[in-house]
């Protein structure tokens, strides 16, 4: 038969008011803490998806900044090429046109140089010829040339004469 | 009524018949028929003879035809 003495219900009392200090005491505070340090946890593990998601979009977004400098990039160098390309074209018009001008120009002068030369030519042509012809007439006139000469061309000029004179008559009497 | 001078160059001294020729041909223009040849030599005309007949200059010298000839081939 179980014996139930003094010491064993003030170790029962004692155990009951150890579990109940415990329990309103440590038991309690520990849970909070607990508590307070998982919701900690969980804000932070938030805080972490937040900058992850957040570090993904900017990776995303530099991914397309990238990919767009990458497409202007180019699209510049097309254009730059597309300008250098008209630049080239552009200079290589003018610089047959400047050569067409100066070439031009060229055959001007050179067409008036000719036109000058045998121009020059001719007239020296001309002037010998005339001094041969001098000569050779000088020593082939002869008195009875110079006969006939003056009557026929004299004989001409005194018809014209004449002709004028009378013009002259005529006008004064009327 | 004075007597008119003609002034008469040639490239040679005129002869007789040249002379009245001259004459024959300047008495059709000077109706009173007075008037007297001055005679000079020059001899670059070559051929015919220049005239200065009152205030014109009747030019039938073959120097001038060949400068005519000349101007119009350097004119072409």
């Amino acid at each position: 038969m179980i014996r139930v003495d003094r010491s064993i219900v003030l170790q029962v009392v004692n155990f009951v008011a150890l579990v109940f200090l415990l329990f309103r005491f440590l038991f309690k505070p520990v849970v909070k803490a607990l508590d307070r340090r998982s919701q900690l946890i969980k804000g932070e593990l938030q805080k972490i998806a937040e900058e992850k998601e957040t570090l993904e979009k900017m990776k995303q977004s530099l991914l397309e900044e990238k990919k767009n400098l990458k497409e202007e990039y180019v699209r510049t160098i097309d254009q730059a090429r597309l300008e250098a390309a008209k630049i080239k074209e552009e200079i290589v018009r003018e610089a047959f046109e400047e050569g067409e001008k100066i070439r031009k120009e060229y055959e001007k002068r050179a067409k008036k140089e000719v036109e000058k030369l045998f121009s020059t030519m001719k007239e020296e042509m001309v002037n010998v010829a005339e001094e041969v012809i001098k000569k050779f007439l000088q020593s082939q006139i002869t008195p009875e040339i110079q006969t006939q000469i003056i009557a026929n061309m004299f004989e001409e000029a005194m018809k014209q004469l004449e002709a004028v004179m009378e013009v002259g008559h005529g006008q004064r009497n009327d | 009524m004075d007597r008119e001078t003609i002034r008469v160059v040639s490239p040679l001294p005129l002869t007789e018949e040249q002379r009245d020729i001259i004459r024959e041909k300047l008495s059709r223009v000077v109706k009173t028929g007075l008037f007297s040849i001055e005679e000079e030599v020059d001899p670059s005309l070559i051929g015919g003879i220049v005239v200065f007949f009152r205030d014109m200059i009747i030019d039938c010298s073959v120097k001038t035809q060949l400068q005519r000839m000349k101007e119009a081939i350097l004119r072409d």
